[in-house]
C-alpha cells in the first residue's frame, strides 16, 4: 500500500484513526493543563505563603513530581487508582478487578506533573507583578476578592503567559506517555497503526509529524496571545 | 457637636514601630474641611509611614483613627499587636481616602479610562454610564480627556500623576492623601501636576500632602506640619512657620533646602 492508502480515510486507511487520537491527545492535555492550572497556582501560592509549613509543603510537592520520572508517576497512579477503587469496591460488596479509567488517570498524572512546572511560573509571575499596584487597589477599598480578580490575576497572567506556552508544549509531548495505560492518543494510535501494519517507521514519522504540527500550531497561538497582552506595555501605543 | 462636622480626619497618639526602630512617636493631627496641610520633614523622618497609617496600609501599633466622625475600630491580637477589627470598615473608610502615590501606581494592564471607573464602578457599584461621564469630566480637569484610551506605559510621569489624581477623585474622597507626588517626576513635569493639586485646593478639598515642594507648602497650604524623629516638631499656619521659624531643626531643614535650590 502507498502512503496515500495508509492514511486515507477510508475502510483500509488510518486516517480517521489517527485524527480522532489526535483530538485526544489535545482534549487530555487541556485537562491535564486545567488540572495542573489550578494545583500549580495552589502550590505556588504555598511556596509564596509567610506560613513556613505551607512554603515546606509546597517545596515537597516539587521535590516529588519533578523528581520522579513521568512515567513512574503515570504507573503510580495508574496501579495505585486502581487498587484504591479496588478496595472501594470489595468494600461495598464487589468482587474481581476493577479497572481504572485512563483518561482520568492520565489527566491527573499529567496534569499534577504539569502544575509542579506551572508552579514555578506562577511564582515568578507573582514576584514580578509591581507591587504598588496591588497597593493602589488595597487604597481605593478594594476587597479581597476584587484585588485578585480585577488586578493581580490579569497582571500574574500576563507574566505567565511566554512561561505557560512552554510547559503547555512539555505538556504535550508527557501526553505520548499516556499510552502505555491503554489511552487511544496519538502516541498509541501510531504504535498500532504500525503494528497492524508493519510500517513501522512511517507510521513513527506520522506520529512526529502530528506532534510537530499540534506544538507549531499552539505555538502560534501563544505567540499571538503574548503580542495582544504585551501591547499594553510597549511605550509606543501605535507602533 | 459642631466641632465633629467640621473635622474631616481626627488621627491621634499615631506609634509606629519596625522592629526596634520606632519611627512614628505619637503624632496627632486633625484636619478640617478645605484644610490644605502640607507636612514637610528629612527624609526618614516617618512622613509616608504616618500617611499609610492614616489608611491602615500600615497597622499602627498605637493610635486612633476618626474619620467623618467615624472610630476605626481597632483592637488588640493575641500577640498584643493593634489590628483593625472590622474589614469592611476599614474598606469604606479607605474608598473616603483618595492616594496619590509617588510611583503612581496606576493600573498597567488598564487604560487611562478603565483605571478612573474602576473604583467608582467596582467599590462604589455604581453604574458604567454614570462612572463613565464622570471620569471623562475628570479627564478634561486634569486635562487628558484626549488620553483616554492610552495605557499608562504610553504616558509621561507627569501624565501619569494626573491620571493617578483623576482616579482618587473619581471616588469623590471625603480626604485626599499624597505622598510626594512629584519626587518621582523630571523637573519639567512637576509643574503640570501641581496646577491640578492648586486647583483641588482651591475648590475646598481636604489634602493632606507630604512634599519636598517648599513654594507648594508655603503658598497653597493653609497649616504646614514640620515631622522629625518620629513626632511633630513644629505646626502652624505658612507664615507662623518660615516667618517665625519656631524651632532649631525646622531652621536647619529650610536652610538646607534654600542651599539645595541654590545649588
Ligand atoms: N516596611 C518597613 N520596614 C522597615 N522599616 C521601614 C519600613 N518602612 C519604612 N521604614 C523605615 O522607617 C523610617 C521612616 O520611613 P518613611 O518612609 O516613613 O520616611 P519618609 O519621611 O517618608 O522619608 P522619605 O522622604 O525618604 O520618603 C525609615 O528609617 C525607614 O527606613
Ligand atoms: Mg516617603
Amino acid at each position: 500500500m502507498d502512503l496515500l492508502q495508509l492514511l486515507s480515510f477510508g475502510e483500509h486507511g488510518w486516517g480517521a484513526a489517527l485524527l480522532k487520537a489526535a483530538g485526544m491527545t489535545v482534549l487530555l492535555t487541556l485537562s491535564a493543563l486545567v488540572v495542573g492550572a489550578l494545583v500549580g497556582s495552589a502550590v505556588a501560592a504555598a511556596k509564596l505563603s509567610r506560613r513556613r509549613i505551607f512554603r515546606y509543603i509546597g517545596d515537597v510537592y516539587s521535590i516529588l513530581f519533578r523528581g520522579i520520572p513521568e512515567l513512574l508517576v503515570i504507573y503510580l497512579f495508574y496501579f495505585g487508582g486502581a487498587t484504591v477503587m479496588g478496595a472501594i469496591h470489595h468494600w461495598f460488596g464487589g468482587e474481581g478487578f476493577v479497572d481504572t479509567p485512563p483518561f482520568l488517570v492520565g489527566a491527573l498524572a499529567v496534569g499534577l506533573i504539569s502544575a509542579s512546572y506551572q508552579a514555578e511560573v506562577y511564582r515568578g509571575a507573582y514576584l514580578a507583578v509591581a507591587k504598588g499596584e496591588l497597593e493602589a487597589a488595597l487604597a481605593i477599598g478594594m476587597t479581597w476578592g476584587m484585588r485578585i480578580r480585577r488586578v493581580l490575576i490579569p497582571q500574574v497572567w500576563r507574566y505567565a503567559l511566554p512561561g505557560l506556552g512552554n510547559v503547555w508544549q512539555m505538556t504535550l509531548k508527557d501526553s505520548a506517555l499516556i499510552s502505555v495505560i491503554g489511552l487511544v492518543e496519538l502516541m498509541r494510535a501510531s504504535q498500532v497503526a504500525a503494528g497492524s501494519s508493519r510500517q513501522y517507521f512511517t507510521f513513527y514519522i506520522v506520529g512526529g509529524a502530528c506532534y510537530l504540527i499540534l506544538t507549531g500550531l499552539s505555538g502560534r497561538l501563544f505567540n499571538i496571545a503574548e503580542t495582544r497582552v504585551q501591547r499594553t506595555q510597549r511605550r509606543n501605543p501605535n507602533a | 457637636m459642631n466641632q465633629s462636622i467640621e473635622t474631616a480626619l481626627s488621627v491621634s497618639n499615631i506609634c509606629k514601630s519596625f522592629g526596634s526602630v520606632q519611627v512614628l512617636k505619637g503624632i496627632s493631627l486633625d484636619a478640617h474641611r478645605g484644610d490644605v496641610i502640607s507636612i514637610l520633614g528629612a527624609s526618614g523622618s516617618g512622613k509616608s509611614t504616618f500617611l499609610r497609617c492614616i489608611n491602615l496600609l500600615e497597622s499602627p501599633d498605637e493610635g486612633r483613627i476618626v474619620l467623618d466622625g467615624e472610630v476605626i475600630e481597632m483592637k488588640h491580637n493575641a500577640n498584643g499587636r493593634l489590628l483593625p477589627s472590622n474589614t469592611r470598615q476599614v474598606e469604606a473608610m479607605r474608598s473616603k481616602l483618595g492616594m496619590v502615590f509617588q510611583s503612581f501606581n496606576l493600573w498597567s494592564h488598564m487604560t487611562v479610562l478603565q483605571n478612573i471607573i474602576e473604583g467608582p464602578l467596582r467599590v462604589l457599584k455604581r453604574s458604567r454610564a454614570e462612572c463613565i461621564e464622570e471620569a471623562e469630566q475628570l479627564l478634561h480637569k486634569v486635562g487628558l480627556f484626549d488620553r483616554r484610551d492610552y495605557y499608562p506605559a504610553h504616558l509621561s510621569g507627569g501624565q501619569q500623576q494626573r491620571v493617578a489624581i483623576a482616579r482618587a477623585l473619581a471616588m469623590n474622597p471625603q480626604v485626599m492623601l499624597f505622598d510626594e507626588p512629584t519626587s518621582a517626576l523630571d523637573p519639567e513635569l512637576v509643574g503640570e501636576v501641581l496646577r491640578v493639586m492648586r486647583s483641588l485646593a482651591e475648590e475646598g478639598r481636604t489634602m493632606l500632602v507630604v512634599t519636598h515642594e517648599m513654594g507648594f507648602a508655603r503658598h497653597v497650604s493653609n497649616r504646614v506640619v514640620f515631622m522629625a524623629q518620629g513626632v511633630i516638631d513644629a505646626q502652624g499656619t505658612p507664615d507662623e512657620l518660615f516667618e517665625g521659624l519656631p524651632t532649631e531643626r525646622f531652621r536647619q531643614f529650610v536652610a538646607s533646602h534654600n542651599q539645595r535650590a541654590n545649588d
